[in-house]
């Protein structure tokens, strides 16, 4: 049932509205800019920080924007001087027990407190009295840090607990300006969602153990992507330079997460990095190469040597050959539609039938797994992309008939398109030693190395930071990932492997534009006070 | 004169009994109750022009017609976190006469059709508490709680419950968050109680003086009760009288009596004194002058007149002996203390104040100080949920500014206290 | 912070006490308040934090509900208590007729400070806001009792007999 379309005027502007709509929602719908800290799309009103001030024509009284509905005909407006005082005392209020200790904060760059008071300040601070003191460096878990000075009790972050992860450590204690948010000490702040808690924090009372100090955001770009932790695919923003990834933050889909996202997916943000990944190929250790250039010293055994050099090695001993060998494939689901399409269709054209492309899934225990609110099981950012460009090409994926043959020692040639985050598959290791144990040639792709594996070809992968390509998530969603920067310059995505491995040339890729142009701060000379 | 409407045999030993009770004609209004439809009722309160006797004032029959029709179940729940400073008639009423209590709330919950009622009492009213619990238990027994009071088919369940120390749960959503077992925080409006009150269901609050005023209106007459009172202040009224005065207690006068016959009512200033000021109506109410008190009666619209107002019928007088730096200091202190602190200008701004107050009275004052105190109690007002940081502001304004020249003076002389080494700062 | 201690546990008629209350009301979070007054007056006057956890898993509510209504309300006591807990009102009527200096004068004559316990566990003096007896100011609550008015000649007299019937 549709709901009733209402008008009003909103600062002289016209806006249509679904009738329920509050005054709030209606400048967001236009966006026009308005104070506001309690107000959060994704949770309960509070109406508590009393700065959304708007004047209806007709109601003598100034109203708070979150709390009231637009009615038909309604003349709002937050520009006129009695909102605009009402709100420079509302800041002044926020102000006066606040620490101001912006300098040593690690939300400054992205604190709605400096962000408000830039736009409706008053300048010229009244408090001469002592302020209050709280608790600060307050331990909250294992992931988040309180000062209790810094926080304006929003509530924002008990609301959560109590509403979205329904969790209830939190609470705000005491009462008058003696409030502290808190834990009690026997329950920390541990739920699945805990973070999300710091990112709706508007100043810098909740900070992130994992990001704090580690770079001002004023020093970080931001790209959008798609969480690769689970088949849920929530969408995500990447903050990142030119040293690699800092963090991942929710980015509102209202058909997939909300405002949300889980702990666990902004993991995903260590995956692209540097540190850890497997930065050149390496060939098995009975492998030499002739050419000079392409030797490297070797660190965990093995010759390491370039992706394409190796590849087309490979294509050399296993593919170019009268009678090709008998080969198998193995997929993950870690990467994206495009790539199965490419790699599969190489695989089938030159290489093997349908019947030896192989499925791997992993956890099968938990693989169907819902914590009712985003958290998936299947571990993999692209199980129906996989299983639906495996259906199109007619590919079965029993994995016993793979066993099977390998035991026949059927299987001369094994290649493999390996996890791309190793932790979830709980099962990596027994698959490597199962299958180098009945197979002598192994390729596979990997973002990460394989530790102790000896007899095994790796050729380094883009991750989802570095490659552009679609994801489906566990409703059928189709979903982009693009490529922003690439970390380590000889991975290559599984189609580019495809195609050095058919013998055609690769397309020379410009890296991405990396510098986003430094954002203006037009705040800079604007009051004389600065 | 005392016009005794409700307190006419408050004086009786075993009047708290239903024993008691019934001999002077208890529970007698509510058979006859019976007799009449609940709108009946409804509608005699409204005419009555009866109104809120816990602060605000509102008229009580036009809050019940708040209640949505047909809507299932209604609460109703009985304010008696008596907590304005300065009041204590709310009390008296539990102590001397609780079967007249539920005998009102009883005739209110068969008029707007409750099945359920709370009364919340303040956890420090322990007398008030027992004697309630007993005075139920009789009832249960008696059949007027239960079900088919009184051989109709009307039931109706009464139990009570106990604050643990807020003044804010005297504020009606404050309470109901505090009866849900959470702090007692005030409910962001609309919707109001009347709407989505307890549990989000509908729910009527009303002051136990409110409560047990409907007794007199059914036993007496729409008629009669008006002819009591003022136009638009019907009725009589518990004056709680304290401070200065050389006999306190609660007096019971018709509305638009006299201040100052209220005082002399109550044994008149001490020997020697003059009176300075008074406060009204609770703390929360703007203090009066002493000549602005020769004016003054005791009625919503006399009150309001002066700017000031009756809120709960807390008359605090002050006489020549008190500093009104001093009194202020106390009242935001208390405000500081009760600030439930959900919104920023009442959390921030009643600690900003006492702290303002407190040092003008330290003698560490700045004549600009009295311009801040306005501007914060200004920007307090109509800014927040309830009306605690009203209550907060209101003092602070009307003190600064009908006794400024006090603060002056009290600021220069600590000033030059502090200079000549009188005072350490 | 409050104090800690190291165990507690109700007694039977507590346990009954706690299992009535969970249903007396129309939600079980209403018995939050009642059941902390029975926790206090279980432990000798005031609640400690252990006790919270104690009340939330028999109650099976979170610790954090429980402890936002322990740490809002006045009459909940976050630290131990003397036998006679003395709460002077300091509010306004009080205030005019010496309630402050009443509570210095006892301080004074106990030898303790202002919310902590004396020797021997005797008493505790607080300062209180308004108590709806301004009939009777200065007065002050001791334990469930109201007292007023009060002289400043004779309320430590008064008070060490109340201490000697405990």
């Amino acid at each position: 049932m549709s709901k009733k379309i209402i008008k009003c005027e909103i600062n002289n502007q016209e806006v249509e509205v679904p009738e329920g709509t509050s005054i709030i929602e209606a400048f967001k719908e236009l966006d026009q800019s308005i104070a506001h800290y309690c107000w959060h799309p994704g949770l309960s009103v509070a109406g508590v920080c009393r700065l959304c001030m708007v004047d209806i024509e007709g109601i003598p009284k100034l109203q708070i924007a979150c709390n009231t509905e637009v009615k038909e005909g309604m003349k709002i407006s937050n520009q006129s001087e009695k909102v605009k005082e009402a709100v420079k005392w509302g800041l002044e209020f926020h102000l006066i027990n606040h620490p101001l200790d912006c300098p040593i904060c690690d939300q400054a760059g992205e604190c709605e407190l400096q962000e408000q008071y830039m736009n409706f300040g008053q300048y010229s601070p009244n408090m001469a009295e002592r302020k209050v003191k709280k608790r600060k460096v307050v331990d909250l878990g294992s992931k988040i840090v309180l000062d209790t000075e810094r926080c304006i009790l929003c509530s924002r972050c008990v609301r959560f607990t109590d509403e979205v992860s329904k969790t209830h450590e939190l609470g705000i204690f005491n009462r008058g300006d003696r409030s502290e948010i808190g834990i009690f000490k026997d329950k920390p702040l541990e739920n699945e969602y805990a973070v999300n808690t710091v990112d709706i924090c508007p100043v810098g009372a909740l900070t992130s153990k994992d990001f704090r100090f580690r770079q001002r955001v004023w020093y970080l770009k931001t790209a959008d992507s798609i969480c690769t932790g689970c088949s849920t695919g929530c969408n995500i923003k990447i903050d990142y330079n030119e040293e690699g990834l800092f963090r991942v933050q929710p980015r509102y889909n209202k058909e997939v997460n909300g405002y949300w996202m889980c702990d666990k997916g902004r993991e995903v943000y260590r995956l692209p990095n540097k540190e850890g990944r497997l930065l050149e190929a390496k060939a098995p250790s009975s492998y030499s190469f002739k050419r000079e250039d392409s030797l490297r010293p070797s660190r965990a055994g093995g010759n390491p040597v370039s992706s394409v050099e190796v590849l087309k090695k490979i294509r050399e001993l296993f593919v170019k050959k009268e009678k090709a060998p008998q080969s198998a494939l193995v997929l993950t689901a870690q990467y994206t539609v495009e790539e199965y399409e490419d790699l599969v269709s190489f695989f089938i054209k030159h290489l093997g039938t349908q019947q030896d492309i192989y499925y791997w899934r992993n956890n099968p225990e938990s693989f169907d797994d819902f914590d009712g609110v985003l958290l998936r099981g299947d571990k993999n950012p692209n199980t129906k992309g996989l299983l639906e460009v495996l259906t199109n090409q007619g590919a079965i994926h029993s994995w016993e008939s793979l066993q099977n043959r390998l035991k026949q020692k059927e299987i001369e040639v094994l290649w493999v398109a390996g996890p791309e985050n190793q932790k979830v598959y709980p099962d990596l290791k027994e698959k490597i030693d199962t299958f180098e144990s009945y197979c002598d040639n192994i390729i596979w792709w990997t973002a990460h190395p394989l530790s102790d594996s000896q007899k095994i070809w790796q050729i380094p992968t883009k991750t989802f930071f570095e490659k552009e390509g679609t994801l489906i998530n566990h409703t059928g969603r189709a979903q982009k990932v693009k490529a922003v920067h690439q970390l380590v310059s000889s991975a290559l995505s599984l189609s580019e492997s495809a195609t050095v491995l058919k013998g055609e040339e690769l397309k020379k890729q410009e890296p991405p534009f990396l510098v986003t142009p430094m954002k203006t701060n037009h705040f800079t000379y604007k009051k004389k006070v600065l | 004169m005392e016009k005794k409407l409700l307190s006419e045999h408050y004086h009786k030993k075993e009047y708290h009994t239903l024993a008691g009770y019934k001999s002077f004609g208890g529970y007698k209004d509510l058979e006859s109750a019976f007799s009449k439809r609940p709108e009946e009722i409804v509608q005699m309160v409204k005419d009555s022009g009866l109104r809120g006797r816990g602060g605000a004032g509102f008229p009580t029959g036009v809050k019940w017609g708040f209640l949505p029709d047909n809507s299932e179940p209604r609460y109703l729940l009985c304010n008696a976190d008596e907590g304005e400073p300065g009041t204590f008639k709310d009390r008296l009423i539990m102590e001397k006469a609780p079967h007249q209590l539920i005998e009102g709330m009883l005739i209110s919950a068969w008029g707007i059709q409750s099945h359920k009622s709370y009364i919340y009492i303040r956890g420090e009213y322990q007398n008030c508490i027992h004697v309630m619990e007993e005075a139920i238990k009789e009832a249960y027994s008696a059949g007027y709680l239960g079900k088919n009071i009184c051989g109709s088919d009307f039931q109706h369940d009464m139990d009570i419950y106990i604050g643990a120390g807020a003044y804010i749960c005297g504020e009606e959503t404050g309470m109901i968050s505090s009866l849900e077992g959470k702090k007692g925080q005030p409910k962001l409006k609309p919707p109001f109680p009347a709407v989505k009150g307890y549990l989000e269901k509908p729910t009527i609050v009303n002051n136990v003086e409110t409560l047990a005023a409907v007794v007199p209106i059914i036993r007496d007459g729409v008629e009669a009760f008006r002819s009591i009172g003022t136009e638009k202040s019907p009725g009589t009224k518990f004056f709680s009288v304290s401070g200065c005065v050389k006999k306190p207690g609660n007096y019971e006068v018709p509305l638009g009596y006299p201040l100052m016959d209220l005082i002399e009512l109550a044994g008149g200033l001490r020997e020697g004194r003059k009176l300075k000021a008074v406060i009204p109506g609770g703390t929360s109410a703007p203090v009066l002058t002493a000549e602005e008190c020769e004016k003054a009666d005791m009625d919503f619209e006399s009150l309001s007149d002066l700017g000031s107002m009756l809120g709960s019928g807390a008359v605090i007088v002050m006489d020549d002996s008190c500093s009104m730096v001093d009194m202020l200091s106390v009242i935001e202190n208390f405000y500081h203390h009760e600030s439930c602190g959900q919104c920023t200008p009442c959390r921030e701004g009643t600690g900003w104040l006492s702290k303002v107050i407190n040092n003008i009275l330290k003698g560490q004052g700045r004549i600009q100080d009295l311009n801040l105190i306005q501007g914060i109690s200004e920007n307090m007002m109509g800014r927040t949920i309830c009306a605690l940081s009203d209550a907060a502001a209101l003092p602070a304004i009307s003190f600064v500014t009908k006794f400024r020249e006090e603060f002056e003076t009290h600021i220069r002389e600590t000033l030059a206290q502090r200079k000549s080494g009188a005072l350490s700062a | 912070m409050s104090k800690s201690q190291k165990d507690f546990k109700l007694s039977e008629e507590g346990l009954a006490f706690v299992k009535k209350e969970l249903t007396r009301y129309e939600t079980k979070r209403s018995a939050i308040l009642p059941c902390v007054y029975r926790v206090q007056k279980e432990n000798g006057g005031w609640v400690s934090p252990e006790a919270v956890s104690y009340l939330s898993k028999i109650m099976d509510i979170p610790t954090a509900y429980i402890n936002e209504v322990l740490s809002f309300y006045t009459m909940y006591n976050k630290s131990p208590v003397g036998k006679l807990h003395i709460q002077v009102c300091c509010n306004l009527s009080c205030a005019m007729n010496g309630g402050r200096e009443l509570a210095e004068h006892l301080c004074e004559s106990f030898n303790v400070k202002e919310g902590e316990v004396s020797a021997n566990d005797e008493v505790t003096i607080s300062r209180v806001e308004c108590l709806g007896a301004c009939d009777i100011a200065p007065m002050a609550q001791v334990n469930d009792k109201y007292i007023g008015p009060l002289k400043k000649e004779t309320v430590v007299e008064e008070m060490k007999t109340l201490l000697e019937e405990k």
